[in-house]
């Protein structure tokens, strides 16, 4: 018995080195810096490769396995699997694989994840394709090819986009007896259609206007709208203490403050979507992505929508996914062959066509524009032409975390919105020296 | 005791729980009315409390939007494995730490708690490596692997196999039966309602387990339906009632294992009272 | 009533009693290998999957670790920079306050309990199933329909208030309200658990017990103070034990009732929240780890102090 124990412990001693060795292999073949310039060459058609595609949204699964289909016509020997994860867990998964080197080939990227995964050597930038003009980044709105570049570099071409617009339910303007803003509209038409609207249907419980409250929906438009900006071009320092900034937060406070939509508690228990589909308030500032649930609420029939509001200038904001290829994909030369076909004009039209999102491709967008009869989806692409890029750095989600917990303070007027704006600013740039 | 002060006695204690019972329960009754009501009714200021028209068709929409069957099967499998085996090491490891003697008991008990004192999210990358290491990725012996081990369950069956009379074992011993066979047939039978409060654990964890099989798994079929669940709440478009109806959907099987295994783990606390 | 003290710890001898006894009465020499071949399986499993782990996370504390791996030793600056971090303590106090709702559930439910094991109450099943409900249901689906009950605008909670003219708040994002109202689902979904081990530990107790103790007289509180609370012991310790490690581990429930996007956070986030959210939202994963050890310490602090109360308890009874 005496000596049994220690035998054991250096057994399970032995089992841990194990684990230890196992561990420390994988992780030192880490930072295989990737090297921009490798030339891409479309593989042969007959190669066969397995492939996984990591996306996070189930409703875009079935126009995915459409693309898969066409793209298997052509190359019938890659089988692809695609791996949907729920956002709420996609990047804590995506996080857990790029440290242990097993990204999946082919995934969705955002843009305020990108940087990280593109400034850690994580995924190959489409240099090589564009080269053998296998993609070429002009077929795509500007802002999005932008926002996936880094340094220069580009990592991907968008798949799709969205743009933000006001949602509008003619039904309760008709009620209040407002007469609906015109598409020219500005923010002072908005304070004051709002403000009625709510005053006039206050005995009913419904307010003017309703947003979602984040950065892109909400309050990133009108800082742009308002010349302003939310983190400088370098992306090193926050400019959230600029006066043109601080304007475009206070538009929201006003709003707020006029009870021409409801208090920041409201729209954080039920959210801004909610309000207007279920007939609470008579306009939602929104995504393009909101058309569908519209479209399927009992007031549908009663809707039309807006583009924003000018301000000082006119701007929306706009983002769009991108498929990025992992920087040590086992089946690299596949997976830019699946990358380089969902770029393509033939699947981003498939994409739109059967309705799943607005494809990115220059013209592959009709179909969208026309989902809606009576309703004129086409602004949402109009907008275009003045959108900016959503604004990330190469550690979004630090200082996204502040914006949503600092800002309802001085949307709510608890406390003064250049106090506020001033601190957000302070811990925003210790946030961002850290990267 | 007189029969009318039994019965008066009765009916405060039928108060209590009757009262109490209602208010544990409502969230779920409260959850089936809004399963059948429409996405207004639900966001009603003055509550609903049964819808106008029942809106089955809220449950029709969950089976169109997830490949419930096959994820259903994966709940039941990894369910299943890890239920088993941490009933096997688990009682194994409690009695050997309750009644036996060796060296470094204490030390490798604390060790085998201290586990529960970390969160578990911070063994998610250190995990997944170790089962890359061991080329267990997408695989069912990945998935299941690390809950296969539980820390919760070992401490509850040391706690019961600690509840019991020395006397039972040393009147096995004394009829000369090792220790597995007194394990086995002596000591065994005695804690079946811990065995039944670790069965219903384990099941209840595996079940509602959500990250790592995500994590470790890139197969749709391989997911089981708690993250289904997820990927329905994490729909652009919020329904109330759809995702009421799919909760309700995802927790029926338990609920109804549950109600069944409820009557075993009653019959386990009977028999245990007759020793 | 002595006498039934007595004959209790004669019959049902108190099961956590002080070491010296438990080694004469429980363990017996000459094991031998059997122990090891018992304990093996489980230990090979929990040394891989979460000792090593465990292990890798203290060294990590004190690295800067990059986002994907890959490390720079830095000492002691995690530490130091966490614990000049108010909301190492805001946490901390809301994670306590948490746990201490949590632990009301635990008297609760042996009283519950015990009226449950009542001789010859009709229905006594159907109020188990009834109050092991909401520990059978997953986290994740029962929290969708609290955030709608919590609801300012149409939850039903609110509105029940207005009929005693009491103005609700938007529970889940108003400070304050919003860890109550964690801590109240917190405490519902508890409950069921301590009752079903609970309940398992009064089965156990002979019914004999009780019949003496009727005959001489004693009260139903007497008996219980003197019969069921001794007896009782090694089980509401697991119960209280488990209850404070799961409390302290507060985390699924917090994220699924409040969300992600919810200013209340600073103000309301546990101690795990605090991790999860340097760890993988902020990706600061040296100081993630650094947090990870301090919960890892707290905890196995409490839990060491509750063992020690345990034992000197017992040893007392």
């Amino acid at each position: 018995m005496a000596s049994f124990p220690r035998r054991a412990l250096a057994a399970v001693a032995g089992t841990v080195a194990a684990a230890a060795t196992l561990v420390a292999c994988s992780s030192t073949g880490a930072s295989t810096a990737s090297d921009s310039d490798t030339p891409y060459s479309a593989p042969d058609t007959n190669v066969s490769a397995n492939l996984t595609y990591a996306v996070w949204d189930q409703t875009q699964v079935k126009a995915i396995n459409a693309n898969l289909a066409e793209f298997n016509k052509k190359y019938p020997n890659i089988k692809v699997n695609v791996d949907v994860t729920p956002y709420a867990d996609y990047f804590t998964k995506l996080q857990t694989e790029a440290s242990s080197d097993s990204l999946p080939d082919l995934f969705w990227m955002n843009g305020p994840n990108f940087q990280l995964y593109a400034s850690n050597g994580k995924i190959e930038p489409i240099t090589g394709e564009v080269k053998a003009g296998a993609i070429d980044p002009k077929n795509y709105p500007q802002s999005l090819d932008q926002l996936y570049t880094l340094d220069g570099v580009q990592y991907g071409v968008p798949k799709d986009f969205d743009t933000i617009g006001v949602w509008v339910n003619k039904a309760l303007f008709a009620e209040a007896g407002v007469p609906i803003p015109s598409k020219d509209w500005t923010w002072a038409d908005l304070q004051s259609t709002a403000a009625q609207i709510s005053q006039k249907l206050a005995s009913k419980g419904v307010y003017g206007i309703s947003a979602g409250m984040d950065g892109q929906t909400t309050y990133y438009n009108t800082i742009f709208q308002s010349g302003g900006s939310v983190i400088s071009p370098d992306g090193k320092t926050s400019t959230y203490d600029s006066p043109a900034t601080q304007k475009g937060i206070q538009f929201w406070t006003d709003l707020v403050k006029s009870k021409a939509m409801p208090t920041i508690k409201q729209l954080t228990d039920t959210t801004g979507d909610q309000w207007f589909v279920s007939g609470k308030s008579a306009m939602y500032q929104g995504g393009s992505w909101a058309r569908s649930e519209v479209a399927a609420a009992p007031i549908a029939k009663d809707v039309m929508v807006l583009p924003v509001p000018k301000g000082d200038q006119q701007a929306t904001v706009i983002h769009g996914l991108s498929n990025v290829v992992a920087a040590n994909s086992q089946n690299k030369q596949a997976a830019q062959a699946l990358q380089v076909f969902l770029a393509s004009k033939e699947a981003q039209q498939q994409q739109g066509d059967l309705g799943a999102v607005i494809p990115a491709y220059n013209g592959t967008q009709d179909a969208f524009a026309k989902s809606m009869p009576g309703v004129d989806l086409q602004l949402f692409l109009d907008e275009v032409s003045y959108a900016k890029p959503l604004p990330v750095s190469k550690n979004t989600a630090a200082w996204n975390t502040l914006e949503t917990n600092l800002l309802p303070d001085a949307f709510d007027g608890t406390k003064p919105v250049d106090a506020v704006l001033k601190d957000l600013t302070s811990q925003m740039n210790a946030d961002l020296a850290k990267e | 005791m007189p029969r009318a002060r039994r019965r008066q006695s009765h009916a405060l204690i039928h108060l209590v729980l009757g009262v109490g019972g209602l208010i544990m329960a409502f969230p779920f009754l409260w959850q089936i009315v809004m399963s059948l009501s429409t996405n207004a009714e639900v966001q009603s200021v003055t509550p609903t409390f049964w819808p106008a028209h029942l809106q089955w068709q809220n449950y029709a929409a969950v089976f169109q939007r997830l490949p419930f069957l096959s994820q259903l099967w994966t709940s039941v499998l990894i369910t299943v494995i890890r239920t088993l085996a941490q009933i096997v090491l688990c009682t194994l490891a409690g009695y050997a730490f309750a009644r036996m003697r060796f060296r470094g008991r204490a030390v490798l008990l604390g060790l085998v708690l201290s586990i529960l004192l970390v969160p578990s999210q911070a063994y998610l990358i250190s995990q997944y490596q170790i089962v890359q290491g061991l080329g267990w990725l997408n695989t069912l012996a990945g998935i299941v692997a690390p809950g296969l081990f539980s820390a919760y369950g070992t401490f509850l069956m040391r706690t019961a196999f600690l509840n019991l009379p020395a006397e039972l074992e040393e009147a096995a011993r004394i009829d000369g039966s090792g220790p597995l066979r007194t394990f086995w047939s002596v000591l065994l039978p005695v804690v079946r309602p811990s065995i039944s409060v670790l069965a219903i654990s384990a099941v209840l964890w595996s079940w509602n387990e959500l990250l790592w099989p995500l994590v470790v798994s890139t197969r749709a079929t391989q997911m089981p339906l708690s993250a289904a669940l997820a990927t329905l709440a994490g729909d652009v478009t919020v329904n109330y009632p759809v995702l009421m109806a799919a909760s309700l959907l995802a927790m029926a099987p338990i609920l109804i294992l549950f109600i069944l295994l409820q009557r075993r783990v009653i019959d386990g606390l009977a028999s245990s009272g007759l020793k | 009533m002595s006498a039934v003290s007595a004959d209790v710890s004669e019959s049902a001898p108190a099961p956590a009693a002080p070491a010296t006894r438990r080694k004469r009465r429980g363990v017996r020499r000459g094991d031998g290998l059997w122990p090891w071949a018992f304990v093996l399986p489980l230990l090979a499993g929990v040394l891989v999957f979460y000792i090593w782990p465990i292990l890798q996370t203290a060294f990590y504390s004190f690295t800067t670790w990059g986002v994907f791996g890959g490390f720079k030793w830095s000492g002691l600056d995690n530490y130091s920079r966490l614990f000049t971090d108010p909301q190492l303590y805001r946490s901390l106090l809301n994670t306590v306050i948490y746990t201490a709702v949590v632990l009301l559930g635990v008297p609760i439910a042996a009283w519950l309990a015990s009226l449950l094991n009542t001789p010859g109450l009709r229905f006594a099943q159907f109020y188990r199933v009834l109050f092991f409900l909401p520990y059978v249901a997953m986290p994740a689906a029962v929290a969708l329909v609290w955030r709608m009950i919590f609801n300012g605008d149409y939850g039903i909670l609110n509105w029940a208030l207005s009929l005693f003219g009491i103005p609700g708040p938007s529970w889940v994002n108003t400070p304050g309200f919003a860890l109550a109202a964690v801590s109240v689902v917190g405490l519902w979904s508890s409950l069921g658990f301590s009752m079903i081990v609970l309940g398992a530990g009064l089965k156990n107790i002979p019914p004999e017990l009780y019949e003496a103790a009727e005959l001489d007289g004693a009260s139903r509180f007497r008996q219980f103070r003197s019969i069921t609370l001794p007896l009782l012991a090694p089980s509401v310790f697991f119960v209280v034990v488990v209850t404070t490690i799961a409390s302290f581990q507060l985390f699924d429930l917090l994220y699924a009732l409040l969300g992600n996007h919810n200013a209340v956070l600073p103000k309301t986030m546990s101690l795990v929240y605090y991790f999860y959210n340097a760890g993988f939202v902020e990706n600061d994963k040296g100081f993630a780890a650094a947090i990870a050890m301090v919960i890892f310490v707290l905890i196995g602090l409490v839990t060491l102090l509750q063992f020690r109360l345990q034992r000197r308890w017992a040893g007392n009874a």
